[in-house]
């Protein structure tokens, strides 16, 4: 693979009928490159769940794959509301989902957990009123491996 | 152990029968998707009383070959498509979901990998 492979995805907020096709388009684009099996499935984690905070909380926003040789990173940028405290937002279990949201089964306050868990570094910059930028890299060799 | 053979011998009603010759490997129970998309390995069997299209796409991301839709609890047509598509098998129980894992446990399916 000599220039990375680059995957932009529109995602629309409330829409959760499409909500996981992006995802599954980079699971397949990462088996198709010949990734392993554990890191697509890390990848195909953080991509849904990032995807899921654009759907629920973000009014909708960007999602972007970029996968080279070393690494796959995951980028979503939204013009939503806002973290206000990250440290807080990263603790599980905390949610500010709607009940109806969690009536269909998420808002369980595992989305950043579970992206932290299967991602080797992740960054996260928001502002109050302005959005957030979620920025997620899996290496594929040289880097801790986490557990999960 | 097939997917085709779980639901005959816990007596599930089989919505979707695509990729139902797929084998296997234990079982998950829950009905937060974070929590499966966190919990659950390969090749297991998802019981939950939740059926929409999220949940097949928590299915795909997972690796997961079957859904088990317990207390009889209603499946929207567009989840059912979405597994059809996906080579997801659906099945669906009158039975709790405590019970069905019991069903499944006896099977010799277990929690872990």
């Amino acid at each position: 693979m000599k220039d990375p492979v680059v995957l932009d995805f529109p995602v629309e907020g409330e829409d959760f009928l499409a909500a996981g096709e992006a995802s599954s388009s980079v699971k397949d684009t990462l088996k198709m490159l010949g990734v392993p099996s554990s890191i697509c499935r890390r990848a195909a984690i953080i991509t849904y769940e990032a995807e899921m905070n654009l759907v629920i909380h973000a009014g909708g926003g960007m999602l972007r794959a970029r996968i080279d040789e070393e690494k796959v990173v995951l980028v979503t940028e939204d013009q939503g509301p806002g973290i206000a405290d990250i440290d807080q937002a990263m603790r599980e279990g905390y949610s500010t989902a709607s009940d109806q949201v969690r009536e269909m089964g998420f808002g369980a306050g595992m989305g950043l957990p579970n992206i932290k868990r299967n991602a080797d570094r992740l960054d996260i910059e928001s502002t109050v009123g302005q959005g957030t930028i979620l920025t997620a890299s899996i290496y594929f060799v040289g880097e801790p491996q986490p557990s999960a | 152990m097939t997917v085709r053979e779980v639901l005959e011998k816990i007596g599930a009603e089989v919505l979707c029968d695509a990729g139902a010759d797929r084998p296997v490997k234990g079982a998950v129970v829950g009905d937060l998707l974070s929590f499966v998309m966190g919990n659950a390995s390969e090749g297991a069997v998802w019981v939950t009383v939740v059926a929409h299209a999220n949940v097949a796409a928590v299915a795909v991301l997972k690796d997961m070959p079957c859904i088990l839709i317990a207390a009889d609890r209603e499946a929207a047509p567009d989840f059912i498509e979405r597994c059809r598509r996906e080579e997801i098998a659906v099945g669906r129980s009158p039975r709790s979901p405590f019970d069905l894992c019991g069903a499944l446990w006896e099977l010799g399916l277990r929690g872990e990998g």
